[in-house]
């Protein structure tokens, strides 16, 4: 297992449910880091990158870095034009080198032509290849590209296309054009066409893609003349598949190989649309394809999330409306991992659980045993310049979700099974301070801590739990509100396994915060949260729309977090390493 | 419609430049095919009439622009894994078959916004889009598609065009009996004058995925492994790098068995079996077929079972030669499947079916003449080592792995030639031949080097005359006569000599004389050089530039369907309506040829307006 984690919801792909169950394996694509997601003002509403909409800004070649201008995309067809190409063999960077020059043996001539002498190729400094064992030399170092463009002309698979072409046109036109008079003069035209081959043919022409109509005159006439039936002439391709041999020379190339270095891989092969050899000798080299530079929009109000600089060489953004600068950043850690102070001091307050057990337990990865009670810690990091009040809320599991469960190895009657764990979280909301610059700096933690009340803390034992955790108010606290630093604020959870628990502890929790805000846009706020489950109730009592009011408004925001503590071990620990191998 | 609407200005334009020379059309086609692009488009950076052609296979993706001669991107669907998109089986479990269909939506999704987004670098707002879509490509798939093609990438018009008639238009043709042998399946399918007779269609599961667990089950019989040389300061190396091992099976990752297929195997020829080959023997046992059933370790050291025993196994070969029995054909089918049984199977039937795959391997050994290679694979996790083993593959395995696919006999899994001719009985009389005389093959195991050729050898043995009639005559029994053998494919006897493959690369030629009329099957090898497994996509590129691709579906009009789905999600955002992409209500916009080919009724006076709109 790796570290424990959070995950925040996106909830495009199933807009209209609850979150899906977060141990189904198809959930993993609900479920970002919230350093992927983006953040939509207007709709207020977190956006990902499986339902921004993209658009390509600019196209650069990844080796040099060259803007390509767009009129030239098409037709280099996505490929670097310059002189930038790949090694077809291990697809590293090609270069351009000379010829040995013609008389080295002095070793003086080494700087006659910096240049080099003319029949240039292009090398692997990887693997060795070289474009002259597949005959292709330049004459001039630069513009490679233009000087191969030629044989990629002269494709025969393009060649043939547009044969194909010549070969379909006047058919097509000629069945568009009598269809479209069909269409126009149908009753007047067709004396031959009884109502019952009508609708066969309107049937046929509607249900089967690319045909035309049944015309009884042009099948009738070629039916004279018996010609063809297929209403067309016979297509004589450019080059017959048996004139080029290909085939079988591969047979006889395979039967004799000795090691399978000999036969590209289909990977190196299946963009050819035209049978070649197989030969790992025959391949050419790769132009490098285009990489581009996108900005991405809201799906639904179509404002740009966020936009790259045109330049090639930039790695800023314009424009760049990411999640991190709108939702708290989350984190969490596991204290009985850390073989630090503070865990040893709250040791005694887990019955039953040994910290040594579990530090010396085989894996180093968290692994939690059934059984027993871990606590954990969330911390929360305000990004913005105002206090936010959050209040998370871990949802229990539903209950027939674990009968899905990929590890799911447990008792016969898996529909009546409770979820294997329960988590214990604060439910009172709780403060985070602004994010301030000085605090980079500052170490004066507790600076404005106080300086809007928390209200609500002071219930802090009235902690009700979730899920039936044991309550444990009295002792030493890990579950509450732990420590506030600077804009974090750290919560503790406590996690309560059952004794035959399996499988991962992930669980899902609604963070609601509040906050103030104090940039009034104009638009209205109500109607955008129509597919989503993050909810945006604004306050009822500071008006949205009038421009007059002078309070900030109070905005909630809601969103669902997966958290994964990590898996749980079987109790018998030689067990549960074989099971895991 | 499908009625291009470019004046036909464009078109005597292009007829009228590209008189003789292909190289001069090719070279100004190239840069741009459709010249308006120029002059009005300019801000696009492709015309909008260039559609984006996809070719979603359930393992291979293939992706570009129409009017272009080769596919931008190919790539793998799946995941590393390699395990296909979908299967031949949904789960039948509801709470299973929702999980499978979000995993599917998601990762069809991902795929669908990557051929935008990181093949095509183009803005899906813009492009109409073909989806080539194979036959018998399930509903809730294509419904799926059609949904992320609209909703998440809001594309203007999508259009679904059958792969069978893409194909068949690559190679310049409107009619013609098409055989696709994908991954999943092979399956035939008559196309005359570019309707697609969809209930001929044939299938048989052989293809692919059967061929690959045939090579993996081969190879872990057969194989050998040298595992890499232990850490250095191990003292016993020296020993331990000549050792030999059997194939462990977590060497043989799926990577592995595909790296095999596609790049060591090839199909052998035809073979006639020699007289010793052939001692008939009534024995035979069954061997179930285990799909997944590769994680054990089997020990190679065969005991030198009887041999005979099983020489039934292979007995289609051997009635090829002299008789077939009536029931040697279902007998035959036993050995197709090389299977590895479990360590827990009964030791009996565990010798039996090394004794049956040895002496398969010793007859394929005979017939082939295909170098024995070492190919270096990663050992498995567990075993240690340094650097990477090395797996030995028998040459026979290489060349006659695909026999499994050329296998006939059984009633359910029909070989790949029969399925063409279960295909032609189902066709009316009077289209047989033309049907016969052109056969495409398309797919990407016809890939495989010596595909064709054999598959028209195939076609041939299977249509041979049964020579010698009564082989084993009825000794004791009455003097009734014995009925005459079954004879499937009588009916197309007749058609032997007009049968050719439009892209043979090796089309037979001097052996029709025997035939009444060798002139017929000139159509055999004259199809252009596209790869089989490109031909689909071809088509797809060519009906686009043609404007014909398919009844379109614009996006207005399935919003406008969908619109049920749209109301819920606007009454708030935390409903808890049920009504996720899996439920079975599919949009009845798309067009699909199981929906029923005539309206109930007559239809309406007005039909073609309707459909035009």
């Amino acid at each position: 297992m790796s570290a424990p984690s959070l995950k925040i919801y996106c909830p495009c792909l199933d807009p209209n449910s609850l979150p899906p169950p977060p141990n189904l394996p198809s959930s993993s694509h609900s479920y970002h880091e919230i350093h992927d997601l983006y953040f939509c003002e207007e709709c207020d509403l977190i956006r990902c990158n499986r339902c921004v909409s993209v658009e390509v800004s600019g196209y650069y070649c990844p080796n040099c870095l060259f803007e390509v201008p767009s009129a030239s995309v098409r037709g280099e067809k996505n490929r670097c034009a310059r002189n930038c190409f790949l090694c077809p063999s291990c697809k590293n960077t090609l270069i351009v080198v000379p010829s040995d020059p013609p008389e080295s043996a002095d070793g003086r001539i080494m700087t006659i032509n910096t240049l080099g002498d003319p029949p240039f190729f292009l090398y692997c400094s990887h693997c060795r290849w070289d474009s002259a064992e597949v005959g292709i030399t330049f004459e001039k170092p630069t513009s490679l590209a233009n000087q191969l463009q030629k044989h990629e002309d002269s494709a025969p698979d393009s060649l043939e296309f547009e044969r194909l072409k010549e070969h379909f046109e006047p058919f097509i036109r000629a069945s568009s054009a009598s269809s479209s008079a069909s269409h126009h003069l149908r009753t007047a035209q067709h004396v031959h066409s009884n109502p019952i081959t009508a609708a066969a043919s309107d049937a046929l022409s509607r249900d089967v893609p690319g045909v035309s109509k049944y015309n009884p005159l042009s099948r009738s006439r070629v039916g004279r003349d018996k010609s063809n039936r297929d209403e067309m002439p016979e297509y004589r391709s450019r080059m017959d598949v048996s004139l080029t041999g290909s085939d079988t020379a591969n047979v006889q190339h395979l039967l004799m190989i000795e090691s399978p270095d000999e036969i590209a891989t289909l990977e190196q092969r299946w963009i050819n649309s035209w049978t070649s050899s197989v030969l790992v000798n025959d391949l050419k080299p790769l132009r490098i394809p285009l990489h581009s530079k996108k900005s991405k929009r809201c799906p639904t109000c179509r404002h740009i999330l966020i936009k790259p600089e045109q330049k090639p060489q930039s790695v800023r953004f314009k424009i760049k409306i990411a999640a991190t600068g709108y939702l708290p950043l989350m984190a969490i850690s596991l204290p009985f991992l850390n073989n630090n102070l503070a865990t040893t001091a709250k040791r005694s307050t887990r019955p039953g659980a040994t910290w040594e057990e579990d530090r010396n337990s085989p894996s180093i990865n968290p692994v939690m045993f059934g059984g027993r009670t871990y606590p954990f810690v969330l911390s929360f990091t305000n990004p913005m310049y105002d206090p936010i009040q959050i209040r998370i809320n871990a949802l229990r599991s539903p209950v027939s979700t674990t009968t899905v469960q990929t590890d799911e190895t447990g008792p016969a009657q898996p529909e009546k099974r409770r979820p294997p764990f329960a988590i214990t979280l604060p439910t009172y909301a709780f403060s985070v301070a602004a994010f301030a610059e000085a605090w980079e700096y500052d170490e004066d933690d507790d600076m404005i801590e106080d300086e809007h009340a928390d209200l609500v803390d002071d219930r802090r034992h009235a902690s009700a739990s979730t899920n039936s955790g044991p309550a444990r108010g009295g002792k030493a606290k890990t579950v509450g509100v732990l420590e506030k630093k600077a804009n974090t604020t750290f919560i503790g959870g406590e996690v309560v396994i059952g004794k035959e628990a399996q499988g991962d502890v992930k669980f899902l929790t609604m963070v609601t915060f509040t906050y103030r805000n104090d940039t009034v846009d104009e638009v209205d706020l109500g109607d955008e949260d129509g597919d989503g489950s993050p909810v945006r109730t604004t306050n009822p009592s500071s008006s949205v729309l009038g421009g007059a009011n002078k309070q900030p408004e109070i905005r909630t925001f809601s969103y669902y977090v997966v958290v994964d503590l990590g898996r749980i071990a079987q109790r018998n620990v030689e067990g549960s390493i074989d099971e895991r191998r | 419609m499908s009625v291009p609407s470019t004046p036909s200005k464009r078109l005597t334009l292009d007829t009228a430049t590209t008189p003789t020379t292909s190289r001069v059309a090719a070279t100004s086609s190239t840069v741009h095919s459709s010249p308006h692009y120029q002059t009005t488009r300019r801000h696009s950076l492709y015309g909008t009439e260039d559609r984006i052609v996809i070719d979603p296979g359930s393992r291979i993706w293939k992706v570009g622009f129409s009017g272009e001669g080769r596919p931008r991107d190919v790539f793998f669907g799946d995941g590393q894994d390699g395990v296909p998109l979908w299967g031949l089986t949904r789960a039948t479990n509801q709470l299973d078959r929702e999980e499978e269909d979000r995993a599917l939506q998601a990762m069809l999704q991902e795929r669908l916004r990557a051929v935008f987004h990181d093949s095509l670098l183009t803005d899906p707002k813009s492009r109409r889009v073909i989806v080539i879509e194979h036959p018998l490509l399930p509903l809730y798939i294509k419904d799926m598609m059609a949904r992320i093609l609209f909703t998440n990438l809001q594309v203007p018009f999508v259009s679904f065009a059958p792969s069978h008639l893409l194909s068949l238009l690559a190679v310049g043709r409107i009619t013609g009996l098409v055989l696709d042998c994908g991954h999943l399946e092979s399956a035939v399918l008559p196309i005359f004058a570019s309707r697609p007779l969809f209930h001929h269609l044939k299938t048989t599961p052989l293809a692919g995925a059967r061929l690959t667990e045939h090579i993996r089950s081969l190879v872990l019989l057969f194989g050998k492994y040298t595992p890499p040389p232990p850490a250095l300061p191990a003292p016993r190396s020296a020993a331990a790098i000549q050792r030999q091992t059997s194939v462990p099976a977590e060497a043989l990752t799926n990577a592995v068995v595909e790296e095999i297929k596609t790049r060591v195997c090839l199909v052998g020829k035809a073979f006639e079996l020699s007289a010793e080959d052939s001692r008939p023997s009534q024995q035979q046992h069954v061997t179930p077929y285990h799909a997944s059933s590769n994680d054990d370790v089997i020990d190679v050291d065969h005991p030198s079972s009887d041999a005979a025993q099983s020489e039934s196994e292979f007995s289609r070969v051997s009635m090829d030669v002299d008789s077939p029995a009536p029931g040697s054909r279902v007998a035959s089918s036993s050995y197709s499947m090389v299977s590895i049984e479990d360590s827990q199977g009964t030791s009996s039937s565990h010798l039996g079916e090394h004794g049956g795959s040895q002496v398969l391997a010793d007859l394929y050994k005979r017939h082939s003449t295909a170098s024995d290679i070492k190919m270096p694979v990663a050992p498995p996790a567990s075993s240690g080592g340094l650097g990477r083993g090395v797996l030995m593959i028998p040459g026979w395995i290489r060349e006659r792995a695909a026999e499994v696919l050329f296998d006939g006999g059984d009633v359910d899994e029909v070989s790949v030639a029969e399925v063409i001719l279960e295909s032609l009985l189902k066709v009316p009389v009077d289209l047989r031949k033309t049907m016969a005389s052109a056969i495409l093959v398309v797919g990407g195991t016809p890939m495989m080097p010596g595909f064709i050729p054999r598959l028209h050898a195939e076609i041939a043995r299977a249509l041979a005359i049964p020579s010698s009639p009564q082989p084993q005559p009825s000794k004791n029994r009455k003097a009734r006569p014995r009925p005459p053998p079954y004879d499937r494919y009588a009916p197309l006897r007749q058609l032997l000599p007009h049968f050719a493959i439009l892209n043979n690369p090796d089309p037979p030629k001097a052996e029709k004389v025997s035939g009444p009329s060798q002139k017929k099957s000139t159509a055999a090898g004259k199809a252009p050089a596209f790869t089989p497994a490109c031909m689909a996509w071809v088509g797809g590129s060519l009906a686009g530039s043609l404007k014909t691709g398919g009844v379109e579906i614009p996006r207005e009009k399935w919003e406008e369907a969908d619109v049920r789905e749209e109301v819920e999600t606007e009454d708030g955002a935390v409903t808890t309506v049920p009504s996720s992409p899996t439920s079975q209500v599919y949009n009845k916009v798309l067009p699909d040829w199981t929906r029923g080919p005539l309206p109930i009724g007559a239809p309406a006076a007005n039909a073609h307006v309707q459909a035009q709109a």
